[in-house]
């Protein structure tokens, strides 16, 4: 039998992803030692770990090429289309916003506005429902910065604490949506392995429900 | 500026060899089931109006269709689908054939998929419509059909059964806008549960928005039932329930029962459904390979109502399924190669022709010299050469010695 592969978001969420599996009874030394490896077998192998950037995550899950995958909510919203979201994990949480200058209005008055981001589908999904004019800029780190040269009006962005927006003296203006980590499952996988894919599921709802 | 004059647009390929073997095999594997069941081949063209991809019922995304125009100036589509130019053919050049109309078709679609994605643009497809007939005979017909043709080319697969119903009965009882509730059927058709879940969040919460919720969760086996049967108490979608109940029992006496799922959140892609749908899917691919079911209303949108069924496979999957099984599309090498000496080009052409209807593979040597021929010979593994002159020869290769 192939192992069920799993790809995880490297990073914090592939650390709070091992921490649950371990509490669930798998293995996880290979991961915990893993070098510069890519792919890693946990428990009896009848699990293999992909490590990947968080859209890869789900670039491989949609072509099943992975079974499963875990990856935040933010990246899903940005980039996810045909998959199935099988369980909110509850950690990697924080929440998208709009923020700008603080004191600034930014929903005051007839002038087109600029937002600045890195998720331009999230910024624009959020916006077409207020019937403002916007143009969006995609940006690709340190959004903060955006406003405070000048280039935008505001910025739609993750937040976690808003420390780094409060030393820029920046501030929320608005939240969009709380985001936290994710398992979804391609949709072929669930349908071919659906006790094995189940069984996993299960014991991780099980204990997340216990931990609550 | 030639920029582009070595490469294939993305989503299409240069099919090559074996590749083609593959293709072909899958095609004329398939459509012999459907052929032995007495459907008739049809073909529709490449290009068509984009009018007739754009109705009420069966609207194909316009960002999905590739766009050109006529000389008119009229908007016209590469082919999108096959249902619905089959539809057309029925409702129109077949309009006085007795029903039921059984056709069938092996031929491309074409869809523009976001770049970068690795999808394909250009799809094989085979499949049949059973047009004018419906209830349990007709669906299980169709289902069947499925099943046999997925069968001569793959041992494992799975049938999962659903029921365009659903959804709309629960839509029906939702108290937001047309536009809403289209967002929430092409969430739950992409999958795309995070999208469902905010829109949900968004309405009023009510029995009816949990059980929307629940939709996509519903799928398994006979234990889906069950579980199903309260969120569709009192409401259309308790009849629907019952007959996708028959039909599930009636294919598990044909497949074996893990074989077979119900997903009562499977919407297919394109909206005409509405009655049975179902899918099958292959290990070794992430997508469906097959969807199908029960579109009742389309052809009153050619003006000739009848209810119809039908199914499309995606024949070039499955032939990369077949290739990466490792079955063998290597063309054989010919068995020979005849050779003329100068002034003897014509007796060579006759003896190909010889050798062809005497049912070998034979090639006809384009080269000015033997040696050249032979060396041609060696590098393409054909085994003999045939020399052609005053007093024809027939020489094994291995045995050839360089003069």
């Amino acid at each position: 039998m192939k192992p069920l592969r799993i790809a995880l978001t490297k990073g914090r969420l592939e650390k709070d992803t091992i921490n649950l599996l371990e509490k669930i009874g798998y293995d996880c030394t290979a991961v915990r030692n893993k070098g510069r490896k890519l792919i890693l077998p946990i428990g009896d192998g009848e699990i293999e770990v992909v490590l990947a950037k968080a859209a890869d995550v789900i670039t491989y899950v949609e072509h099943g090429v992975c079974d499963l995958g875990v990856v935040g909510k933010d990246t899903i919203l940005e980039n996810g289309t045909s998959f199935y979201e099988l369980l909110d994990l509850g950690f990697g949480k924080c929440r998208f916003a709009v923020a700008g200058k603080a004191g600034y209005n930014l929903y005051d008055g007839f002038k087109a506005k600029t937002i600045a981001t890195k998720y331009p589908n999230v910024a624009r999904r959020h916006f077409e429902n207020k019937a403002m004019d916007i143009r969006f800029i995609k940006i690709e780190g340190s959004v903060e910065l955006a406003p405070l040269l000048g280039l935008a009006d505001a910025i739609v962005d993750i937040v976690e604490t808003g420390s780094t927006l409060r030393e820029n003296g920046l501030e929320v203006y608005e939240d969009v949506v709380p985001i936290s980590a994710r398992l979804i499952a391609n949709n072929a996988s669930l349908k071919l392995r659906k006790h094995e894919i189940e069984h996993l599921v299960d014991r991780m709802e099980d204990y997340l429900k216990e931990t609550e | 500026m030639k920029a582009y004059y070595k490469i294939t647009p993305e989503g299409t390929r240069d099919y090559l060899f074996e590749e083609t073997g593959a293709i072909n095999d899958v095609t004329s594997i398939t459509t012999s089931v459907y052929r032995s069941k007495g459907y008739h081949e049809v073909k529709t063209p490449f290009l068509e109006f984009f009018d007739e991809f754009n109705m009420n019922t069966g609207a194909i995304p316009q960002e999905q269709m590739f766009k050109l125009t006529d000389n008119k100036g009229r908007l016209m589509v590469l082919r999108p689908d096959s249902t619905l130019p089959l539809a057309r053919v029925a409702a129109t050049r077949l309009q006085n054939k007795t029903l039921p109309i059984r056709l069938f078709y092996s031929q491309t679609v074409y869809r523009s998929n976001p770049s970068l994605t690795g999808r394909r643009n250009e799809i094989s497809q085979t499949g049949i419509e059973l047009l004018g007939a419906s209830g349990k005979r007709a669906d299980l017909e169709v289902i069947v059909t499925a099943v046999e043709a997925l069968q001569k080319i793959v041992k494992d697969f799975r049938i999962e059964l659903g029921h365009a119903g659903f959804f709309n009965s629960l839509a029906n009882k939702l108290s937001c806008s047309e536009e809403i509730k289209e967002q929430i059927r092409d969430s739950i058709q992409s999958k795309n549960y995070s999208q469902l879940g905010t829109i949900l969040d968004s309405l009023e919460p009510s029995e009816t928005v949990e059980a929307i919720r629940k939709l996509p969760r519903l799928f398994g086996g006979e234990e889906v039932l069950a579980q199903a049967a309260p969120l569709f108490k009192n409401t259309e979608g308790e009849e629907d329930l019952k007959y996708l109940s028959e039909i599930y029992h009636s294919l598990s006496k044909l497949m074996m029962g893990d074989k077979l799922i119900m997903d009562l959140g499977l919407v297919q892609r394109i909206d005409y459904y509405s009655g049975i749908v179902f899918s099958a899917y292959v290990e070794g691919s992430g997508d469906a390979v097959l969807t199908g079911g029960r579109y009742d209303n389309l052809l009153s949108e050619f003006d000739a109502p009848m209810p119809a069924a039908g199914f499309a496979l995606n024949a070039d999957v499955l032939a990369d399924i077949m290739l990466d099984s490792g079955k063998s599309f290597d063309e054989k090498p010919a068995d020979i190669i005849v050779h003329a000496d100068e002034g003897y080009e014509m007796d060579a052409i006759n003896q190909c022709r010889f050798y062809s209807l005497s049912g070998f593979k034979c090639e006809n040597s384009v080269f000015t010299s033997r040696e050249e021929a032979v060396k041609y010979a060696r590098e393409n593994g054909i085994k003999q050469i045939c020399l052609m002159n005053d007093s024809p020869e027939t020489i094994d290769i291995e045995t050839w010695e360089n003069e």
